[in-house]
């Protein structure tokens, strides 16, 4: 009964710290998670990048050089913005910015394409923005192939070839493709999904430190352990109960967003959300509490907790993957919280695949929770002996 | 007093903040860590996760319902490809399900039953690829391999079909039409050398920015009033001699930090480095300026120095975005765009990707680098406007202070 009392007492007191006295709470709490969620949200709302611009330098001038121009045009992720007169041109256009790749038409192709003389056309494609180079690159090869396919399509169809026959002699084998749980292909879903609850990690843990070295920065440590009884668990508790509250209240409404609103991709269902939310705010918040027990400074456990976290984004593995990283980094990635959500995100939320498949990452984020257990003496010594240096 | 005295003492106000400055930042080890070793290793730890560049022999299970020559064939060309590794085969799609969800293969390849039948017959054969969205370079891996090796069967198949005499006949039933592929700038399509650019600029910003703020921040809390200029030394008479003795003080920071950042970081890890040393120069100025009085501006906003911490974490990530480095510049709605103006980042970024990866010339970052002059001067200026400011709500804090004789506390939290 004491220690309830004494829990609930803690809790009111964090409420009023969160609410009244310290404002930055509110805004790393509520204003910045909305923020970045509609930063996210609205920024890759195409899902795909659409209508690249890209550039030609026609020198055939013919019907058919002009024709795969303007299929090019209408393809859904590149414009022919600009007509270069010549290749060098163009290439200082992609220089400048202006256009992210080019179609170069020699003169004669169209000729020598009748002829049977197997012209060449070449497409240059700039890969210093990945997304803009592969999805141009990708519009420049069909046409090329489409280039090629005519040819082949007219010569079937003045033979008498029926429709069926002349795409089977085109194409023998067709690849169906099933691309699970993003039939789109959208950066949204791959790219919102990881930065926002990345960072809101980050900010947890971040928070999670800055609330301790708070208490020692303005001395007020001691009384916080005096109204627990100089109990430091019920203290750490009722302090952190209120952060987790919060947060998870926060995450869950862009949950709702993500998945209600926007209609994001989740094979898994309702309740490996949930599992994981509650899984990822624990694990934020023990990392933040252990990062200020092994340094018990303010400014110490805050650099080490943004640095760690922030370096997690990378080593987290959703863009380049950790197969692909040096083995030492594929061992070290273990020792971020952002890699474990990610993975029990992308197998049981997004896939939907069984929990056990991966109930290693799970482990590993319940031991980010427990953490905090090795440091509680220390952060106890700190609050009562320590003294705030700036 | 004459022009020249008073020129100077001003002079020797500008250097003796540059030294108390200096001093500032070797004595407090937040700072020293922000503006020295998160420029010094960051770089070289995201040089190292990025250093293998691209993704290969991504592993994908295989579904051979057919168990024909020509699926066979297929399967045997997929696995002979840098990008993908037949690594399991599988009875059924429910088999080959279950290897994916436990992480163990990317991708499915399930070749149907009548897969030999139908181009025997002359049809059209199906191969369904079925991908794990989670990663999209695996996906592209998987899918694209494919792709390349359906095109390369169904031209084989078509060569044996046309009945040509020679090879160059061949050569031409197959491709009526070449086309050349040519990546540029990038040509093997690296992960670290598309992104890495833009990190190290970046992070030159975030560094200034927050090695400055943190160092204000001290200033604040050592300052017994809780100002950020101290009002009893008169080397601090003027907002402008403060602003120009920090500015030395992180220039004389920021210039080493930039070119290490620049030249030394991508030497080491052979990412593409195509700038000559006055392209650089020309873009790398004006940028570290707007970057040291941008982070002067922003300094003098936050009251704590943790909250520039807050602040320059949480938009980390979004001015990433905003350069157009892993999202294309067209595709950025507008009032993002608008937004991004604000920033240094977004400019320095971009005129250095197009120095160092492309090669470009000054002419041709001409506008950015205007703008970085424009960011620059107009940072100065607000950096002289919040400094003024500051100066004058510490000589008022001083009024009240010798009025009332009481002392202020921070406000708690």
């Amino acid at each position: 009964m004491k220690y309830i009392s004494q829990f609930f007492d803690i809790v009111l007191r964090e409420l009023n710290i969160i609410v009244r006295k310290n404002r930055i709470y509110g805004f790393c709490m509520v204003v910045f998670p909305v923020l970045l969620v509609v930063f996210f949200t609205t920024m890759l709302d195409d899902g795909l990048p659409q209508d690249l611009p890209i550039g030609v330098v026609d020198h055939d001038n013919s019907a058919t050089s002009r024709s795969l121009i303007r299929n090019l045009d209408a393809m859904q992720n590149s414009r022919v913005v600009y007509r270069f007169a010549s290749v060098t041109e163009a290439r200082n256009a992609m220089q400048e910015g202006k256009v992210f790749a080019y179609l170069y038409i020699p003169e004669g192709t169209a000729a020598k394409l009748m002829a049977g003389r197997q012209p060449d056309i070449s497409y240059y494609y700039t890969m210093t923005c990945m997304t803009a180079g592969s999805m141009a690159s990708k519009d420049l090869k069909t046409i090329s192939m489409l280039g090629s396919a005519a040819v082949g399509q007219a010569t079937l169809s003045a033979k008498g070839a029926t429709k069926e026959q002349i795409r089977t002699a085109l194409q023998a084998v067709t690849i169906d493709a099933h691309m699970i749980a993003n039939p789109q292909g959208s950066y949204n879903y791959s790219l919102t999904t990881v930065f926002v609850p990345g960072i809101l990690m980050l900010f947890m843990a971040l928070l999670s430190a800055y609330a301790l070295g708070m208490e020692m920065k303005f001395d007020s440590g001691k009384e916080w352990l005096a109204r627990a009884g100089n109990n430091i668990l019920v203290a750490i508790l009722g302090k952190y109960i209120v952060h987790a509250l919060v947060f998870l209240l926060v995450i869950f409404s862009y949950q709702y967003y993500i998945f209600n609103v926007l209609h994001f991709p989740h094979l898994g269902g309702v309740w490996s959300i949930v599992r994981l939310t509650l899984l990822q705010v624990a694990a934020s918040i023990g990392f933040g509490i252990f990062a200020f027990g092994l340094m018990p400074s303010l400014r110490m456990s805050m650099s080490i907790s943004s640095l760690w976290m922030v370096l997690g984004i990378s080593m987290c593995g959703s863009a380049f993957p950790v197969a692909g990283m040096d083995p030492p980094l594929q061992a070290m990635s273990w020792l971020f919280p952002l890699r474990h959500y990610w993975m029990l995100y992308q197998a049981t939320v997004l896939n939907g695949f069984p929990v056990i498949d991966v109930w290693f990452h799970l482990v590993a984020l319940v031991a980010f929770t427990l953490l905090p257990w090795f440091v509680l003496r220390k952060v106890k010594i700190a609050m009562l002996n320590y003294v705030y240096i700036p | 007093m004459s022009i020249f005295r008073k020129l100077k003492e001003h002079i020797t106000d500008v250097l003796y903040v540059w030294r108390q400055e200096m001093k500032q930042v070797i004595r407090d080890e937040g700072v020293l860590m922000f503006l020295v070793i998160v420029p010094l290793g960051y770089p070289l730890l995201y040089s190292w996760i990025y250093n293998n560049e691209t993704l290969h022999e991504t592993p994908v299970v295989v579904v051979d319902q057919s168990h024909s020559a020509l699926s066979r064939q297929f399967i045997n060309d997929c696995d002979a490809t840098p990008d993908v590794d037949v690594k399991y085969y599988a009875a059924n799609l429910d088999e080959a399900r279950a290897l994916v969800s436990r992480q163990l293969a990317k991708g499915i390849y399930l070749i149907p039953s009548d897969f030999a039948t139908c181009i025997n017959r002359g049809e059209q054969a199906t191969v369904s690829v079925y991908c794990d969205m989670s990663l999209m370079l695996a996906y592209k891996a998987v899918y694209q391999t494919a792709m390349v090796e359906a095109g390369r069967l169904s031209a084989g198949l078509k060569i044996k079909k046309a009945g040509n005499y020679t090879d160059h006949e061949n050569s031409i039933t197959a491709q009526p039409l070449i086309a050349h592929d040519v990546a540029m700038f990038n040509p093997s399509g690296g992960y670290g050398s598309c992104v890495l650019p833009a990190v190290l600029m970046l992070l030159l910003q975030q560094a200034l920015a927050l090695g400055i703020g943190m160092s204000a921040g001290t200033a604040r809390e050592r300052n017994r009033n809780g100002q950020l200029i101290p009002d009893d030394d008169p080397h601090y008479r003027g907002a402008y001699r403060v602003v120009w003795g920090k500015a030395l003080c992180y220039g004389m920071i920021g210039a080493v930090a930039a070119a290490y950042l620049s030249m030394a970081v991508p030497r080491m890890f052979s990412f593409p480095q195509l700038a000559d040393g006055k392209t650089l120069l020309a873009m790398l100025l004006p940028y570290t300026m707007a970057c040291i009085f941008f982070g002067m501006t922003v300094s003098c906003l936050v009251r704590y120095r943790e909250n520039v911490m807050l602040l320059m974490v949480f938009v980390s990530i979004p001015l990433l975005f905003l350069t157009g480095v892993s999202w294309p510049q067209s595709s950025i709605p507008g009032a993002w765009q608008g937004v991004s103006w604000l920033f240094p980042s977004t400019f320095g970024v971009r005129a250095f990707i197009r120095v160092n990866s492309m090669g470009a010339s000054v002419s041709q970052i001409l506008p950015e680098i205007r703008i970085l002059w424009i960011q620059a001067a107009a940072y100065l200026g607000m950096a002289c406007i919040v400094y003024a400011y500051q100066k004058r709500l510490a000589r008022k804090h001083v009024k009240t202070v010798t009025n009332s004789t009481d002392l202020i506390e921070p406000d708690n939290q």
